[in-house]
This record gives C-alpha cells, structure tokens and sequence, in this order.
C-alpha cells in the first residue's frame, strides 16, 4: 500500500464523518434557503425585515464590543501573567482556565444572580444608599456584553500569553541595548510581533459572542434577540424552518467570512509568523 | 528585564477577582437557606445539593451528559487520532486544506450545527435521538482531538516508528507500541479538553435533546425558566467540582501551562 | 572616541546563586578583550552585566568617566551582538540597522542614509530591503554587526557572535570583526568559548572559571605562560608534576619528583613560585631521547602525529605524555630519558 493511500484511509473515517455529518446537513440547511419567490427571496425578506436587520445589527454590535473589551483586557492581563515569576505564572493561568471549562450556563447564571433585582449589584447599592429602588439591570444589552466579555477573556488571556511567551526575550535585550526605552520596546517591538496573536484571539472571540445562545438567551430574552436566539425561536417556537435555515446561513457567512479575512490578515502583517 | 509597572499589576489583580467572583457568589448562594437565589448566603443549609438527586431530571440527564462525553469522546479520538497520524506523518502525499477540513466543526456555528443535524438527521433521516446527539457531540469535539494529538504528533520523531519497523513490528504493532506510548499526554489532553466541551455543551445538544433524552445544561437552562432556586447553583457547583476534579488530574500528569497553545 | 571599561569588585547573583565572584577587569581604550571558558563560567553573565540586564550585587562598572553600575541598560550606549543575532523578525535590514539610531530621534531620510552606509561597509546594501527571515547565518550575523556599529558606541560587546556558524565561515567572519573593530579604535568585550577564536584575534584573553578571571594576559604569555594548574590545563600542557626544590646545584635549582627522579632546572630559564611547586610541561616539551640528563621512562604506546611520535611513558612520577622525533622512532618498552625544553615548560604554583 502506497503512503498516499494509506494516508488517504486513516483520514477517511474523520474526513468522512465531517463530510456526511457536516458538510450535507449544513449544506442542506443552505439549500433550502434559496428558492420560493425568486433564489434570494429569503434574503431579500431578511434583510427587508426591520426587525430582523436590528437583530443582525444588534448582534453585530454586541460582538463587536465584547471582542473590543475582551481584547484590552486580555492584553493587559496576558502582559502581566506573561512576565510573571515561575509559581505565580501557574496560578494565574489556573485561575484563567478554570472559568474557561466550567461551561457557559453557569457562568451566564452568575449574572442572573448578581444583576437581578434582588441581587448583589442591587443589594449593594440600596445599601449605600445610591438608589432607592431596585434597577432593571437584567434583560439589556449592558447585561448581555457584560456576561459576554466575562465568558470570553479567559479565552482572550490565554492566547494572548501564549503569543507573549512565543516572543524571543534576545529581542527586547538588543532593543534595550540599541537605547529602546521600556515603551519603545513594547510599541515597536512587542505590540507589532503580538498583533498576529491579536488578530486570532480577537476572530475566536468575536466568532464566539456572534454565534452565542446561552448567555443572550439567559441574560437578554426576548427584547436582546440575538442571532442565535433568534435562530432558535424560528426553529423551536414558530416551526418557520426556512427563516430559521436563513438566520443560520448568514450566521455561517459571518463567521466564515471573519475567518478568512483574519488569516490573510495577520498573513501580511507579519512576514515573520508561521 | 522582568518588572511590571505596579498599575498593570492591580489591574491585573482586579481582572482576577472579576474572574473568579461571580463563582464563589454561586458557590455561596448554592448554600443559602431560601428559596430563592441570594449572595451573601442567609442561613447554611446542604438541602439544595440534596434536591439535585431528589429531581429525577437531574439524575437522569446527568446520566446522559456522562455517557455522552463519553461515547462522543471516544468515538472522535479513534477517528482523529488516524487523521491526526495521517496529517503529520504524510503531510507530503496528502492536500493541505485536508487539515482545515477537520476544523470545520468549529468554523461553522455550533447552533448551526446542531440545528442542520436536527433537520436532516433527526427529522429527515428519523435517526434517533440519542444517536443524533452522539453525532452531534463527536462532531462537536473532533477538532480538539485532531489539532491536540496533532500537536503532540509534531514534535514526535518518526525514525523511531522506523527503527521498530526495522526490527520486525508490523505497521500497527509499530504504532501501538511506539508511536502511541509517546503521543500519550496529547491524547489524554484532547480527551480531557473534548469531554469538558461536550460535558458543558448547550448550543448543539439545544436542537437535539426531546422527550425523555436530555443533557445536564439544557435541563439546568429550562429549570432556571420554572424554579429560580438555589438548586441551580448546587448543580452549578457540582459542575464546577466535576471541572476541578478534571483539571486536578491534569496538574497531576501534564502540568496545566500545556495549555496556552 | 573610545573609551576604557573597567569592572571593579564585581559579585553577581542569580536568585541565591553565586554567579561571579570578586571580578575585576580593565580593558584600555581601543583593546579587544576576550571573555574565555567552557559553559557556565561566567563569562556571558559578566556581558549581561555590563550590558545592563543584570545588576552587581557588589562593585562597580566604569566606561571612560562614566558610572554604568546603576544605569538603565537603555541609557549605556553599549553596541551589543547577540549569539542568536537577534534581528526583528517583523522589520527589513534596513529598519533592523537603524532602530538604534531611531531611538536617538535622527530623522527618517538621515537614518536610512547611515543605516544603508553600514550596511554597505558590511557588503550588505543590496539586502537593504529583506526580512530577516530570508537571510543566511553569515548573512545575519553582518546585520546584527551593523546594527551594534551604526549607532557609534563606544564599547562593542559579542556574545559567543560566531557559534551558530559553520567552521569556514567562523575563521572568515572573526578576522572581520576584528578588521572593524581595528579600524573603528573600538574597545571591545568578546565572549567566547573557542580557544582558537579567541587567540587568534585578541589583545589580551581572560580565562574564566567559575565566576572567577583566572588569568588575564595576552595570548602568547597565556599559550606559554601559564599562572596556574587549571589555564596551564586549558591551554594544553599535557603534563602537570609536582615537586620539591632540594638544593641549589650551580646556577641551577635541583627538584626532586614523586618517585625520586630530579631534574636541574637553570635560573635563567626558570623562577621558583616556592620550595614545592607544580613542573607543566607540554609534550612537545619533553623531548623523548635514548640517554641525556631528564627523566627517566619506560615507553609505552607510540602514536603518529604527522610532525613527531607520540610516546605515552611510564615514569616513577606516573604517567607521561612525551613526543619524540620522527628520525628515531622508538619500540615500547624502550628505556628512555625525557628531556625538558624551556621554552615548552613551566613553573606553576601549587594549590
């Protein structure tokens, strides 16, 4: 047997069980959503719709504020943990991770708990005395980005440490020696070699918040629609499986699109990256 | 050239405590003696872990969630570890988009995926639920399996799978024992990662889950819907205990900063 | 303008390690020094410090007038070459050379001008606008050089420059750099742990050991003059004796040798450390002979070097390493007399 071919068969079962299992039922779900009135009429209904272009626009705009927040943040903290002596490196990256693997309806519920009308925000500030009565926290898009950005920096820190270690400290030595003041070294020498990093961290997150159901479902209902609640209402409630099957199709563009867009990116901001 | 200026630093430390926070309030709430969720606790009680076993969703889509991970773990391990093998070793012979082909699952939207899988191979093709959720769930984990083993595949030196084919193992027997014995901290670090996902996973198992099939995370969203209570957080922080458990034994073989790849 | 540098009592830590100890070093103003030994020496950390990455725990570090010891690596106008050359991944040849003169505020078209003039003299101008990624390691190595000269320091330091280079090329570049730091006057610091390398292009060489100089001196007097056992050792003599002035025989000094054997060692070539003392010899320096007056041996294995045999012996002392001329090659179990030459031979103080 050839190196080609068997090549070909230990990649088959995993190739095959993406192709069949993913590639046609998604496939599928894009078929449908051309055709009726015209190829694009679906498209032409969603991006008619007013309230459907709001969802979009909303979404989009959620995304983008998290990914924003996530990425200032993370930097900062990737930058201290980054440069942080041996044992405490440890923890702190443990202290990163974990929230990372405890899933995202607990952490989305942390904020049901602490927003809500008799939770600790509220407690806190009738207590000192700086309203006097409860506020509607819950169900905002403040809400929304706020459990959004604390599901997503752990992410955002650990690639961003990742990409900070990765960086040779011989250069910020010949920076220094070449008379590199501590900013210039960061400004010209660190941020530029990070930015590919950046860039990756950034796609992950935005890509994650755009296409997330948990935590709008949890923390927006109904008047944060999002895409991905969205998605499942026209699926679940309203059995509209067509305008369910368009909202996925855009949702898949996005992301693709953003994905691609990124690896050109970082491909020609930095020759040097792998 | 190690120092760090001392406002980056408390920054830092606030972004921890922002971190960290919101965990220990629900570790706190999950005891407090009412019903309904408050932090700080008023009053100590256990009884809301007890409730977790009392409510038979519970104990029964915990069951699912495990035997899920499980099965959709293992399942996507023995097809990637192949893929993962064939991509390293016959990188030459084989097209290089075939490495982005297995990252599909996590290019395409999670709820995307999971809402096509309901549509073509639950409804369309009237496969069963379970199943369809085990297709969803591998499907759902196999990237990590593939890049992780993948990352371990790397750095490992295949002259070595050579000098034992040399010394008369066959193919397999060569892998088995040579290759497989040295790729071990990549595949227990795939299975760990892939079983945390799939444990945890709702925008896949959303679609897929009907009467009498559930996961953990879905019965927890749609308990939160009906009973607001502490049990919630008990069940929170019993996920959260599986979660430490888990990364105690990654401490313990791997050492955690494996994982800021 | 160049200047001296001049380390003074210098200690230097790791954490709870001792790294350097009690180090002093003046190099003049245009002398190209070199750092030598094995790994782990020191040698690297004494640059490091001087550079600025790492601070004295005791001592102090003076270029010309100026008082480096607590100044900011940044502010020591230092040119440095890295082991790993160290070139921006993410910015051209040209940006890579002209960062330092950036960082002095020189305006975009002056800095290209001067950045692409080194890069001339290095015979790199037609690299001016690659990335460091496309170069060759000789390639880069110039880069780096002209990266540390085009900012005009007054102090030029190296750092093992030449080691991830391959053999022609390391004998080519070293005579270069030495060329460049020459005909700049540049006082230059230069780590390294190939002897050759060393020798071969330095005004004076310290050999390192263990946080300590243990000899510092220009490499004629290091090859021949030893100060003790362990550069004697570095820098090949092969045999090292132990023994005991007895008396005075003429204008020599009679010294007798573990085992009984004597040799009379003349005052004009030889000055006693004290009445017990180590007798180095290199092999080239006892000549293996039928009969005369040296030390008695019993020839052993004999081996071929090109220019002379090679005799192991076996004398009452232990053994020695002894070459013999190729007109009278020798059988083993010969009966010999070892021959001391002067000039291959000297007097070391026991430890």
């Amino acid at each position: 047997m050839t190196a080609r071919r068997l090549g070909w068969l230990l990649a088959a079962p995993a190739t095959l069980a993406v192709v069949l299992l993913l590639g046609v039922p998604v496939g599928d779900t894009f078929s449908t959503t051309f055709g009726g009135d015209g190829v694009f009429a679906q498209y032409q209904a969603f991006f008619g719709s007013r309230f459907r272009r709001a969802v979009l626009i909303r979404t989009t705009q959620i995304a983008l504020i998290t990914t924003i927040l996530s990425l200032l943040i993370g930097f900062v903290t990737a930058w201290v943990v980054s440069r942080a002596p041996g044992r405490w490196k440890s923890v702190l990256i443990i202290a990163a991770v974990f929230p990372l693997l405890t899933g995202v309806v607990v952490r989305s519920f942390a904020w049901l708990v602490i927003l809500g009308r008799e939770g600790i925000v509220n407690e806190t500030l009738l207590a000192v005395g700086l309203t006097s009565e409860p506020l509607t926290l819950l169900y905002t898009k403040g809400a929304v980005i706020v459990a959004m950005v604390y599901l997503f920096v752990p992410l955002m820190i650990l690639t961003i440490t990742g990409v900070l270690e990765g960086i040779d400290e011989d250069y910020f030595d010949a920076a220094a020696s070449l008379g590199a003041t501590p900013f210039a070294r960061f400004w010209q020498i660190v941020f530029p070699l990070a930015v590919p990093g950046l860039i990756v961290g950034a796609v992950l997150v935005f890509t994650g918040s755009f296409t997330s159901y948990a935590t709008p479902q949890l923390l927006g209902g109904e008047s944060q629609m999002m895409m991905g609640t969205f998605l499942y209402q026209r699926a679940m409630v309203t059995f509209d499986w067509v305008g369910a099957s368009t909202i996925a199709a855009i949702m898949t563009v996005v992301t693709v699109a953003i994905v691609w867009a990124m690896s050109r990116a970082a491909r020609r901001l930095n020759p040097a990256a792998t | 050239m190690r120092r760090v200026h001392p406002v980056l630093i408390g920054f830092a430390v606030l972004v921890f405590a922002f971190l960290v926070g919101p965990l220990v309030i629900i570790i706190g709430a999950s005891f407090s003696d009412t019903n309904f969720l408050t932090f700080p606790p008023r009053g100590l009680t256990t009884r809301w872990y007890e409730n977790i076993f009392a409510v038979s969703a519970f104990t029964r889509t915990m069951g699912t969630s495990f035997t899920l991970a499980l099965l959709g773990t293992v399942l996507s391990l023995a097809a990637g570890i192949p893929a993962a093998y064939a991509l390293n070793r016959y990188r030459v012979e084989l097209p290089a988009f075939l490495s982005t082909v297995f990252v599909l699952p996590i290019l395409v939207p999670e709820i995307v995926l999971g809402f096509s899988l309901m549509k073509t191979v639950t409804t369309g093709m009237g496969v069963p639920i379970f199943a369809s959720l085990v297709i969803g769930h591998a499907l759902l984990v196999l990237p990590y399996c593939v890049r992780v083993v993948s990352a371990s595949l790397a750095s490992f030196d295949f002259s070595i799978e050579e000098a034992a084919v040399s010394l008369g193992a066959p193919r397999w027997r060569a892998f088995v024992s040579v290759v497989l014995p040295n790729i071990r901290a990549g595949v227990i670090a795939a299975f760990i990662l892939a079983f945390i996902t799939s444990i945890n996973d709702v925008s896949i198992s959303l679609f897929l889950t009907g009467p009498g099939v559930s996961t953990l995370p879905i019965q927890l969203l749609a308990h939160m819907e009906q009973f607001f209570d502490p049990t919630i957080a008990s069940v929170s922080v019993l996920l959260m205990g599986v979660t430490v458990a888990v990364m105690a034994v990654v401490e313990w073989t791997l050492g955690l900063t494996f994982l800021t790849k | 303008m160049t200047v001296s540098l001049t380390l003074e009592n210098i200690d230097a830590h790791y954490g709870a390690t001792q790294v350097l100890e009690d180090l002093s070093l003046h190099v003049a103003e245009g002398e190209l020094v070199s750092l030598l030994g094995a790994s782990g020496c020191g040698k690297t950390t004494t640059l490091r410090l001087v550079a600025g990455f790492l601070r004295a725990t005791r001592g102090s570090i003076r270029l010309g007038a100026q008082d480096l010891t607590r100044l900011p690596a940044h502010k020591r106008n230092i040119g440095l070459v890295f082991q790993n050359y160290a070139l921006f991944p993410h910015l051209s040849v040209r940006d890579n050379v002209a960062f330092g003169l950036k960082q002095r505020g020189v305006g975009g078209a002056a800095r290209r001008r001067q950045a692409d003039e080194m890069l001339a003299r290095v015979g790199l101008d037609h690299l001016a606008e690659r990335m460091p990624g496309a170069l060759s390691g000789g390639q880069k190595q110039r880069v780096a050089l002209a990266r540390a000269l085009v900012i005009d320091p007054p102090l030029l330091m190296f750092d093992e420059p030449l080691s991830n280079l391959d053999a022609k090329l390391r004998v080519d570049m070293r005579v270069e750099i030495r060329r460049l730091q020459r005909v700049g006057g540049r006082t230059a610091l230069y780590v390294t742990h190939d002897q050759e390398e060393a020798f071969s292009i330095s005004d004076r060489v310290a050999i390192m050991h263990a946080g300590r100089i243990l000899q510092l001196d220009a490499p004629e007097r290091l090859y021949s003059r030893p100060a003790n056992r362990f550069v004697a050792d570095f820098v090949g003599f092969e045999n090292v004796l132990a023994m005991r002035a007895v008396v005075e025989a003429g204008d020599a000094v009679r010294a007798r040798m573990n085992g009984g054997a004597t040799l009379d060692l003349p005052k004009a070539d030889y000055t006693l450390p004290a009445r017990d003392f180590l007798f180095a010899a290199r092999a080239d320096g006892l000549t293996v002979a039928r009969q005369g007056h040296g030390i008695p041996a019993k020839l052993g294995l004999r081996t071929y070097l090109g220019r002379a045999y090679q005799y192991r012996c076996e004398t009452a002392a232990g053994e020695i390493v002894a070459n013999g001329p190729l007109s009278d090659p020798l059988e083993p179990g010969t009966q010999a007399v070892l021959i001391p030459q002067a000039d291959q031979c000297c007097l070391l103080p026991l430890e």
